[in-house]
């Protein structure tokens, strides 16, 4: 690659560029990005809140309930009065120091909240006294057991959380049980006042203190949902539209009428052209990624995680724009780019701060960054990383058929696509190196699998998340072989196909270790994550678990490598196989290993 | 004796195949240098895919090309080489003036020695509208900014594939007088055309292509000599067997040797007439393409 080159062809590119955007487009991307700078920094400030004023709580000015009603969101302080509640007006009433709840789910969620807005407005007064011991006090219950024996009967963090810690109030409002991050009141089984409750209904559920053990579901969940700072980290996602309509009509451009054959006939070399056409748009998502981060209040962290996103938007652009045969193709491809990856960032952010699968989203990291969380490097590893990798296996497969003889033709997409799969294979190794590339894209594809199934039943989703990764492994292992037999790239004999099959197997277990990076978060611990990843776990134990994935991967690999070498059904049917055969293994795995 | 000129372009064995499709098959040839090479052959026969692999677009599927001393897939070649494609695909939001340059740039040729050679080249193919973007250009106009590309770098070898098609004849005039202008320059050329006539005209060593391969090759006349014939039309003034009577008094008899004629004479001679007029009629190279290639066009 020569720089000077590079940098000539992304000069003229985004010359090019600017000379072919009428004054029209040209006011119109003007007035989106006043529009994005205007309504970001609003948004910072005024942005709704879901569930503003959703509860109504009769409760009197002079009431010391009143100052928590007023400081949460949620709840909406409406006139007291003891039938408040009776006429609707409220969904809790706070009378005589007790409470008057109305037997319904909203009535009941309301108290919750009550409760849980009290602590949190305790606490705040806690922390503004100047003795923090006075304000905090530790009460420690010593408990001796014999050895091996279990402590106390907590099993998971928060039974323990609450039943060997505790903070008592000082406000005169009675005792209260701090709860872990991201609990409900409910879950922390404390009262927030000293007093007697009186409840009309089914006043069973209120004070309760029924804990339960934390699932991995959503619905055990109530998040802080960040919409505010999701908002704003959409921001970053919607101009890269912009750019990546752009840069798909050029790489289109240059070969619409075989534009772009004297380059190729110059002697800049293919990365030249490849990189430099590329460039302008990285740096205009750089250009425009900055000022809105500026705008909303991220910094830096958040465009280096978004930077990998926008790598990854132009790489799956440019392989689009390089199967695409027109502009209606074009639109096509970018339309599904945008959906799923904007899909990807966005899904698991809404569970940033709540949830390990959050960090699989570069957005995830820009929301935290937003909202001034401290950074995580495990989680930033894990949300650029796989996206980053990906975007360059996009670029290292377009390179490939960035020639005349692929460039020019009028293919068929599948078609197109498994001559970009097949152009790399021209060794046995090459294989097993296009194998270990697809790992990136194995990763975002399971992570995504488990981030559309987690919110599901494990009983349904564990299962539907071992089929997919067994489909995605599968298909990762085999793809290009087929494309290799089909584009002639290796002879169509049994002995090749076991050793491509073999190569490609053995280039899966070794690249699979890169979802190692999961553990970074703790993503495995989830029910279905663990059905997803464990897989790449084993062999930390004992040299037959080692042995046991690499087996698997060399056998499925090699019976679709076989199926492949003989036509496309035969293909079908060998992957099929492998692909049962590789859910049972993971069924296995996970019904025996847990 | 002139000394004889060194190869600056040698094809041996050269064969590409597009999946199942062979579109090349053992070609061998070789360009002198200074010398004009022509690939004729009708649509299919190879050409386009024998000049990309010389141009080093296309990767050979066997066998070896040497340009310049260069092997056909080292990039250095590309320095020393201008190709002109079929068509002439530019960009046309860019002035010719910004493309050449562009171009021009890429060969490191300074800025100085890039806007000589631009405006000496269009110039040349007398383009002397130079700041409007190509895209308001006619096609012939397209062509001449095409060429002009071709010659930024001031290659030693030129590979032109159809360089007047689709012109009009007044710019296709134009463009074989400058091809012409090049060979006299000293420039190695290797040329694929349509029409027989420019091939005539420009090229010194003619290759017919048909089917991938190479069916004659050499000079006009040597392909003549092994491909062509000649044709003796001899008009005697009596009646002879197999003669065509082409006006009062006149009968013509079209033999292809000199014993053929000698032959009719002794005819004429014994029905009491004799031979009045013989007329000699060469191949041309239509003639020998046409034979060659089995009337395929």
């Amino acid at each position: 690659m020569s720089p000077r080159r590079t940098l000539r062809i992304a000069r003229w590119e985004a010359a090019r560029n600017a000379g072919t955007i009428d004054r029209r487009t040209a006011i119109l991307l003007a007035c989106t990005l006043v529009v994005l700078a205007v309504v970001a920094p609003l948004l910072a400030l005024t942005a709704p809140t879901p569930g503003q004023g959703v509860y109504r709580v009769a409760v009197a000015d002079s009431n010391p309930y009143h100052a928590p009603v007023a400081a949460n969101g949620k709840l909406r302080a409406v006139p007291a009065g003891a039938n408040a509640v009776d006429r609707g007006r409220a969904d809790v009433a706070v009378v005589d120091g007790g409470f008057v709840v109305a037997d319904s789910e909203k009535g009941r969620a309301a108290l919750a909240t009550l409760r849980s807005a009290t602590e949190a407005y305790n606490d705040r007064l806690m922390s503004l006294e100047s003795d923090v011991a006075a304000a905090f006090p530790v009460t420690v219950d010593v408990e001796y057991v014999e050895r091996g024996a279990r402590v106390g009967g907590g099993t998971s963090e928060g039974e323990r959380a609450a039943g060997t810690t505790r903070t008592s109030g000082t406000g005169g409002d009675g005792a209260s049980s701090t709860a872990p991050r991201g609990a409900t009141s409910a879950e922390s089984g404390g009262t927030p006042t000293g007093g007697a409750e009186r409840a009309t209904g089914t006043t069973g559920t209120a004070g309760s203190g029924a804990r339960s053990a934390p699932s991995n579901t959503p619905g055990s969940l109530a998040p802080p949902f960040p919409l505010q700072s999701l908002l704003l980290a959409f921001a970053f996602l919607l101009p890269l539209n912009v750019v990546i309509q752009s840069y798909g009509s050029s790489v289109l451009d240059e070969r619409i009428d075989r534009r772009g054959e004297p380059l190729l006939v110059s002697p800049a070399s293919r990365a030249d052209i490849v990189v430099g056409k590329a460039l302008p748009y990285l740096a205009g998502a750089v250009l425009v990624t900055v000022p809105i981060a500026y705008a909303v209040g991220a910094g830096v962290v958040s465009i280096l995680a978004v930077l990998p996103l926008a790598a990854l938007f132009l790489g799956v652009t440019f392989l689009g724009a390089l199967f695409a045969r027109s502009y209606k193709e074009l639109t096509f491809v970018t339309v599904t780019v945008t959906v799923v990856l904007m899909a990807y960032a966005f899904v698991p952010a809404v569970f940033t701060e709540v949830h390990p699968i959050s960090a699989i989203s570069p957005l995830s990291v820009v929301v935290r960054d937003i909202r001034g969380d401290p950074f995580r490097f495990g989680s930033f590893l894990l949300s650029t990383v796989p996206v980053g990798t990906a975007a360059l296996v996009c670029y290292g497969l377009g390179l490939g058929v960035y020639r005349e003889e692929d460039l020019f033709t009028q293919k068929r997409l599948p078609a197109k696509a498994l001559d970009a799969l097949a152009a790399p294979l021209s060794s046995v190794r090459r294989v097993a190196l296009v194998t270990v590339a697809f790992v990136p894209f194995v990763l975002i594809a399971e992570l995504f699998a488990v981030a559309a199934l987690f919110v599901a039943p494990p009983s349904l989703g564990v299962p539907l998340v071992l089929a997919l990764v067994a489909t995605i492994e599968e298909l990762a292992k085999s793809l290009h072989v087929r494309a290799g037999f089909a584009n002639a790239r290796f002879p169509r004999t049994d002995r090749t196909a076991l050793a491509v099959g073999v190569a490609s197997g053995i280039g899966f277990f070794l690249g699979e270790k890169l979802l190692l990076l999961t553990r970074l978060v703790g993503l495995p611990d989830l029910t279905v994550g663990g059905a997803a990843f464990g897989n790449a776990e084993l062999g930390a134990g004992s040299l037959a678990l080692l042995v046991a994935p690499l087996l698997l991967h060399v056998v499925t690999a090699s019976a679709s490598a076989l199926g492949a070498r003989r036509s496309k059904r035969g293909y079908a049917l060998a992957l099929t196989g492998a692909i049962l055969l590789h859910l049972g293994y993971n069924y296995t795995v996970v019904t025996t290993l847990g | 004796m002139p000394a004889a000129r060194a190869n600056v372009l040698s094809v041996s064995g050269l064969t590409k195949t597009y999946g199942d499709v062979e579109a090349v098959r053992g070609v061998d040839f070789d360009v002198a240098d200074g010398e004009v090479f022509g690939l004729v052959g009708p649509n299919g026969a190879g050409k386009t895919s024998t000049l990309k692999t010389l141009a080093g677009l296309l990767e050979p599927t066997s066998g070896d090309v040497v340009v310049n001393g260069y092997d056909v897939s080292d990039p250095e070649m590309r320095r020393t080489l201008g190709f002109l494609p079929e068509e002439s695909p530019l960009y046309e939001d860019m002035t010719p003036r910004s493309y050449l340059r562009f171009f021009a740039d890429l060969y490191d040729v300074d800025r100085e020695t890039a806007d000589e050679r631009i405006a000496s080249a269009l110039d040349r193919l007398d383009l002397d509208v130079r700041d409007r973007p190509v895209g308001d250009f006619s096609k012939g106009m397209k062509r001449k900014v095409a060429i002009a590309r071709s010659l930024v770098n001031d290659p030693e070898v030129l590979i032109y594939d159809e360089p007047a098609s689709g012109l009009d004849p007044t710019t296709t005039n134009v463009v074989i007088e400058f091809t012409r202008d090049l060979a006299a320059q000293g420039k190695t050329i290797v040329f694929s055309a349509h029409d027989l006539h420019h091939v005539e005209s420009v090229c010194d060593r003619v290759a017919i292509v048909a089917d991938g391969r190479i069916a004659a090759k050499g000079t006009l006349a040597e392909i003549r000599a092994d491909h062509g014939r000649v044709e003796y039309r001899v008009f005697t003034d009596v009646a002879v067997p197999d003669a065509t009577e082409v006006e009062d008094g006149r009968y013509r008899t079209t033999v292809e040797s000199m014993a053929g004629v000698d032959d009719v004479r002794e005819r004429a001679r014994a029905a009491g007439g004799d031979v009045v007029d013989i007329r000699t009629r060469e191949s041309t190279l239509e003639d020998v393409f046409l034979a060659v290639t089995g009337g395929r066009e």
